[in-house]
């Protein structure tokens, strides 16, 4: 079994899916959490600049997207197909494209031009982009195949942390995403995750 | 044989490394592109998971999210990486690129001709040396990202710079090692076949 380091600051952010994933899977692994004075003498060691990185026997991976299907795929939760794969990673993309429209209204510098892109990010564009989502999930309830994979969690990921900050749509309208939701929280390593990872404000 | 139809805007844009890929592989698909003003009709009554093109069909399934079809088809052709960590390399290599190709696409589509002129040279400045910098500290001196063959890390770096060196001309000169990926990728007899017949583009 290899072993695994994975560091980044001591937030969710864009860690957060990797652990889910390290979770569900049952894998054990170093949860580093760095204080901010200890980053500027990591920095020029990690590949891009930027964390988190992940480490595995010696080699370093960045980039957190990449970091989670490497281990998702260690786990066989990315999908057992190719093209089962290219769903899951389909899923994950379109989360992505959510989560940094979100990311550009919270970092907007100008206080009433994020005022208003706030509201139409929760008042037009969410609901329209749940809609969407909404329809890719199976009758399984789940986004690829009949079993948990990579693209449930970023789901959850995704919608979790966007919540933390933004007001979401009335999440019980649409009945697809509530299936993954509760596949998701109802996986024992996730749900023990849930319960034990520490509070941070972001 | 499984049928491919990979549909996107009349461009090269966010389906070229599709359509390099598919190249490389030498595995045969229809490219269907549609012009801009076309789109708005054929929104509605056209298979898009999100509505938004590209999306590729495979035997009537549609995916959408260029990097999802493009994984996809690299790996059809056999260029991901042999093994799990090679792959996770090379998605890496390809999202850090997209870091950099962002910034690059906000400056080419800035509109305000003065907006732009600063933000072609903060890029061009800032932004793009270090990038190459990196990048040429990953490259093997084989002149490939990840292993000893060509993989999708390879092909993703030459269409960025194809890209890029339409705007800044000599950006490659001095850098060995990404000069020996850049010729890897045209000497792929598929590759150099796709470059000489593509349609010729703006974007």
């Amino acid at each position: 079994m290899p072993a695994y380091k994975l560091t980044y600051f001591n937030g969710r952010g864009t860690a957060e899916i990797v652990r889910l994933v390290f979770a569900a899977a049952g894998i054990s692994y170093e949860d580093v959490r760095l204080e901010q004075d200890k980053w500027p003498e990591l920095k020029p060691k990690t590949p891009m600049g930027q964390v988190p990185i992940l480490e595995v026997d010696g080699t370093m991976l960045c980039q957190s997207n990449s970091i989670a299907r490497y281990v998702a795929k260690q786990a066989g939760l990315a999908g057992k197909t190719p093209m089962e794969q290219a769903r899951v990673d389909m899923v994950m993309d379109v989360m992505d494209d959510m989560g940094k429209k979100g990311n550009a209204v919270f970092w907007e510098k100008d206080e009433e031009t994020k005022a208003e892109k706030k509201k139409e990010y929760e008042e037009t564009f969410l609901p329209q982009f749940f809609t969407c989502v909404n329809k890719l999930v199976g009758d399984s309830g789940h986004f690829v195949g009949d079993e948990l994979t990579l693209a449930d969690i970023t789901y959850f990921n995704t919608t979790n942390l966007v919540g933390n900050y933004f007001k979401l749509p009335n999440m019980e309208e649409f009945s697809g995403l509530k299936k993954v939701t509760e596949h998701v929280t109802s996986n024992p390593g996730i749900a023990k995750w849930l319960k034990e990872r520490p509070e941070t404000p972001f | 044989m499984p049928t491919y139809k990979l549909t996107c805007f009349n461009v090269r844009g966010r389906a070229e490394l599709i359509r390099l890929l598919f190249a490389a592989g030498e595995i045969p698909y229809e490219d269907v592109r549609i012009e801009w003003d076309k789109w708005p009709e054929l929104k509605p009554i056209s298979d898009t998971p999100m509505g938004q093109i590209p999306t590729l069909e495979v035997d009537g399934q549609v995916i959408c999210q260029s990097m999802a079809i493009a994984r996809f088809v690299a790996g059809k052709a056999g260029l991901l990486g042999k093994t799990n960590m090679d792959q996770a390399r090379a998605d890496m290599l390809l999202d850090g690129g997209m870091d950099v190709g962002k910034l690059f696409t906000e400056m080419v589509m800035e509109k305000d001709a003065s907006k732009k002129a600063e933000k072609k040279k903060e890029f061009g400045e800032k932004h793009l040396p270090p990038f190459l910098a990196l990048y040429e500290g990953f490259a093997g001196d084989n002149g490939h990202f990840v292993g000893d063959s060509l993989t999708w890390s390879d092909i993703g770096f030459f269409n960025m710079m194809d890209f890029i060196t339409a705007e800044y001309p000599g950006a490659l000169d001095g850098y060995c090692k990404l000069n020996k990926v850049i010729d890897n990728v045209k000497s792929n007899p598929g590759v150099a076949k796709w470059l000489k017949e593509r349609p010729v583009t703006n974007h």
